[in-house]
């Protein structure tokens, strides 16, 4: 198996990016054949594709579609381009190299909703993406591939780019939403779901860009062509971006089910001379971590990272290896965690800076060997008791680093310093 | 009409009911700090914790509703400890300030900490310092270190007052309460935030270190500032009264009260009243009780029945009081000649939308029924015409309570004066009085937590209260003033004990010096 490119065929073409070199490669030329379907047609195709949501939660998406209220409400599209997860950064290109891939994907399935307005939720920091996808964005318009009766169908799309402040909670669909309506970006409680009452209280169906950009080949090749790649359960192909100690970090369409340690030795060209794989976090800073004995068991699947206490995320890998010091490791993410909770729900807004302030007393040498199990209790009681998952993304990187590198920690605790690197936080960072 | 079951008991509720409120309906206790009956539902304290059967995690009770069948409990060890760790995340960065905390003694977390603490803290880290003494406004002080982030005030604000000064900035552990730029908290209602806020984070500039909680009596009556008549609590003890809050009233005020009905304690303290009655004829100012002033009066009295005696009240009694006066002035002194002072004219209709209206008295309904059932149609134009023409020459006035909302008390001081004898009663000091020449009897009267009666609200609701405590001793009610201004013999009975709880709940705290934070008290563990 390797990799298989429905996606990011023609990412390496620059002129991929405009709506000509777009047009050139077969760009819009399902969105015809679309907007002649029943919209009811296209929710069941996506369906029987099997996609399910590339954001990180893994929801299947046809199923999402089907919980709007059949009432005639107004709804919204929202792509969530946000992606602020450490590690993660497959959008990016997405929306870089192929712009219109994704704003067909949107018309086509704002067609199979019955939405007439649609935005694309950008973090603040993508200025080079948000350049592209506005230039594609007018193109359409001007093609007329946007607005008002779109290829003389009747069916009516507008499509504004938002740029996010650069909040990782903004992420979260609900926390999008209060950002999108002006407010602060905190997640809203739910029920109701954002397919009942999101934007504007109207109904609402947030996607993820990579979860969009794949409807409009479900719809072109068809969902069994879809389910040609990928497992029963995990269909379809997948972005994977690889950042760490790797040969060649970046971006890699394979198919599901595809083995992880395949993905580091094969695709990103291995392990640096000399190095070790000591541990992966496969999906994104929120999931655990595998240590490398784990790696070899893992394929790229929901399921087989499931099985493994882990998640297929939002398909971040982070590759470390055995010059890498899990406690300092820790000590980023639990400060990045602490940065970036909302402030709303209290296990999290004080957890995580409990958190992060006891993993900085170890790397700075004023540790408790106790300190250990505390974050091991304060991770515990974070977990699902909050309104989103930003509690849960801080606390399950903690468990499983301090249970599966304990000695580390352990040996921080008493020595002051890290076991690997045998030096001090001080002398780490200056 | 689903039916649950709530730590073994079977409970009946409204479609749509809440566990939280199908807990509060069935008395089961259960924490929250950021549920509020009169907000949206927030779900950030995450203590309203329970287990439902058939769910692995814990769940909170204050979003999710209750469906038939669904079992319920929230004493359950999994609960504790989850309420354990949800109190130690509110204390990690809370100062323990209880000693010098305003809210000691009423604090939300210092009860759960009795119930779920004592145990030895974890947290070993330095806190999170927040700023201390913010002046949100006229009215609110924010201690930021103790705020827990409920948002019950930043909910308050955008959903009740509708002003929106609040917000809450910055995020994580550094995240404050705050009012936006170029704002303060400056609205009519804006210290319905402190009574809001389950810790001592806001507090009333007015209330603020003035008294411990625990060394107040407190008893609910009737608010006179303005029409709309909201139930409240007043707060007391052997020093005065110190504080006004509202109780919840579903026909009247919900949850909520004015900013300018929480000043009406102040106009019953000592040192805001007529103390002892003041008659002065042409030889000046003799001083006595308040009893022997009306029968002082009731001479002239008796001797201007008919057309040359007026009547002019403010609609700051009961009707009770209203009834009795009225029917004397009828029946005894045969005169019709009773007038309303209307106070404030140009905004006696407002509304602000919410509850506080212009009109300023608490009974204006039951003083127009009172006058329409003895057939009393004379307007203030006959008095002043009256006067005018020397036909009336004695005048007996209900003043108000609270002079501050009559503004042009001084002018119809002056204009009443005209009379050859003014007999004027009500419970404030006033200079404009004092200064009057010629005869006049100042009569002290009881306030409206002095007394027993009923005051109709501007929908017509009548609402009954009764008397909290004595404050003059001698004042007198209207009812009583009628009877001896009438000739009538009466024993007025003064105590030299004033300020004695007599309106107290059952379950109140009786004691003075006993610590009022009721779960410890229930308890017994003091």
């Amino acid at each position: 198996m390797a990799e298989a490119k429905v996606l990011t065929e023609f990412y390496h073409l620059p002129e991929f990016q405009t709506l000509a070199g777009y047009k050139a490669k077969g760009g819009y030329e399902t969105l015809p054949k679309a907007l002649k379907m029943q919209p009811q047609q296209i929710i069941d195709e996506v369906k029987a594709s099997g996609l399910r949501g590339r954001g990180g939660a893994g929801f299947p998406t046809g199923m999402k579609w089907g919980f709007l209220p059949k009432n005639g409400e107004p709804r919204y599209l929202l792509c969530n381009a946000d992606e602020g997860e450490p590690g993660t950064f497959k959008d990016r290109m997405m929306m870089e190299r192929a712009p219109h891939q994704l704003i067909e994907g949107m018309i086509i399935s704002a067609f199979a909703i019955g939405s007439n307005k649609g935005y694309i939720y950008v973090r603040g920091e993508y200025v080079y993406p948000i350049e592209c996808l506005n230039k594609a964005i007018k193109e359409a318009y001007a093609a007329g591939l946007l607005g008002k009766n779109i290829l003389g169908s009747g069916f009516d799309f507008d499509l504004d780019v938002y740029r996010g402040a650069g909040a990782y909670i903004c992420g979260e669909e609900t926390g999008m939403i209060s950002s999108l309506e002006g407010l602060k970006g905190q997640p809203k409680l739910k029920p109701p779901f954002p397919a009942v009452q999101g934007y504007l209280r109207k109904p609402t169906i947030v996607n993820n860009v990579e979860t969009l950009a794949a409807v409009t080949y479900i719809i072109k090749d068809g969902a069994q062509a879809y389910r040609k790649h990928g497992t029963e359960k995990s269909a379809g192909t997948k972005l994977f971006s690889v950042s760490g100690n790797v040969m060649k970090p970046g971006n890699y369409e394979v198919p599901l089910g595809y083995p992880l340690m395949d993905l580091i030795m094969k695709e990103c060209g291995g392990m640096k001379p000399g190095r070790r794989l000591k541990a992966i976090i496969p999906g994104g800073s929120s999931a655990p971590v595998l240590t490398a004995e784990e790696v070899a068991k893992a394929n790229l699947d929901y399921e087989s990272l499931a099985g493994l206490g882990t998640m297929l995320g939002s398909g971040a890998v982070i590759v470390m290896d055995d010059s890498q010091c899990m406690v300092d490791m820790l000590g980023v993410l639990t400060h990045f965690y602490a940065h970036e909770s909302c402030g709303q729900c209290t296990p999290c807004r004080e957890g995580t800076g409990w958190l992060n302030k006891i993993l900085h007393s170890i790397l700075e040498g004023r540790g408790r060997l106790q300190d250990i199990d505390l974050l091991i209790k304060v991770a515990d009681n974070m977990k699902g008791k909050t309104i989103c998952a930003l509690s849960d993304a801080a606390a399950l990187p903690v468990l499983s680093f301090v249970t599966k590198f304990r000695d580390e920690f352990e040996f921080y605790v008493r020595e002051g310093r890290s076991k690997v690197k045998g030096t001090t936080y001080a002398e780490m960072h200056h | 009409m689903p039916k649950c079951t709530i730590n073994g008991k079977e409970v009946e509720v409204k479609e749509g009911t809440s566990i939280i409120e199908a807990m509060q309906q069935s008395g089961d206790r259960i924490a929250h700090y950021c549920w509020h009956p009169g907000l949206s539902v927030a779900g950030v304290c995450r203590l309203c914790m329970v287990e439902i059967e058939g769910n692995p995690r814990v769940q909170i009770a204050c979003n999710t509703m209750v469906t038939e069948g669904m079992k319920i409990n929230n004493t359950s060890e999994k609960v504790r400890d989850a309420v354990k760790w949800g109190l130690d995340f509110h204390l990690i960065n809370h100062p323990l300030d209880c000693p010098i905390c305003d809210q000691a003694g009423e604090c939300g977390l210092q009860d759960q900490y009795m119930e779920y603490g004592k145990y030895d803290p974890e947290m070993a880290e330095p806190k999170q310092k927040k700023h201390k003494v913010v002046d949100l406004g006229p009215t609110v002080v924010l201690d930021s270190e103790r705020c827990i982030l409920c948002s019950r005030c930043v909910r308050f604000t955008e959903e009740v007052s509708k002003t929106n000064e609040l917000g809450i900035f910055n995020r994580g552990d550094r995240s404050e309460i705050g009012t936006h730029d170029g704002l303060e908290l400056n609205n009519k209602y804006s210290l319905n935030t402190v009574d809001i806020c389950p810790v001592g984070a806001l507090t009333s500039k007015d209330f603020r270190f003035r008294q411990r909680v625990w060394y107040l009596k407190d008893a609910e009556t009737v608010c006179n500032g303005c029409a709309t008549g909201c139930s409240v609590k007043v707060y007391y003890n052997k020093e005065g009264f110190f504080r006004v809050k509202p109780v919840y009233n579903e026909k009247v005020n919900g949850h909520w009260m004015c900013d300018e009905g929480r000043d009406i304690y102040k106009f019953v303290n000592r040192e805001h009243r007529l103390l002892k009655a003041q008659v002065r004829n042409a030889s000046g100012w003799t001083e006595m009780t308040a009893g022997a002033a009306a029968k002082n009066a009731n001479e002239v009295l008796k001797n201007a029945s008919g057309d040359s005696l007026a009547l002019v009240l403010t609609a700051q009694y009961t009707v009770e009081e209203f009834d009795a006066i009225v029917s004397t002035f009828v029946n005894e002194f045969k005169t019709k000649k009773v007038f309303f002072w209307i106070n404030n004219k140009e905004s006696f209709d407002n509304f602000d939308g919410l509850l506080l209206r212009g009109d300023k008295n608490p009974n204006t309904k039951g003083l127009l029924k009172v006058l329409e059932k003895h057939g009393i149609t004379a307007t203030w134009s006959d008095l002043s015409a009256g006067l005018a023409n020397g036909s009336i020459k004695t005048i007996v006035v209900a003043g108000p309570e609270n002079q501050a909302v009559f503004p042009d008390f001084a002018e119809r001081v002056k204009e009443l004066s005209k009379a050859q004898n003014l007999i004027w009663m009500q419970s404030g000091k006033n200079d404009a009085l004092m200064s009057l020449t010629g005869n006049v009897w100042l009569i002290p009267m009881k306030s409206f937590v002095e007394k027993d009666g009923t005051f109709v609200n501007h929908a017509g609701l009548e609402q009954k209260f009764k008397k909290v405590t004595t404050v003059v001793s001698e004042a007198l009610t209207l009812t009583e003033a009628a009877l001896l201004l009438a000739g009538k013999n009466l024993a007025i009975p003064t105590t030299a004990q004033t300020f004695l709880p007599l309106n107290q709940r059952e379950d109140q705290v009786a004691l003075e010096a006993r610590k009022k934070n009721e779960f410890v008290f229930r308890r017994g563990s003091l």
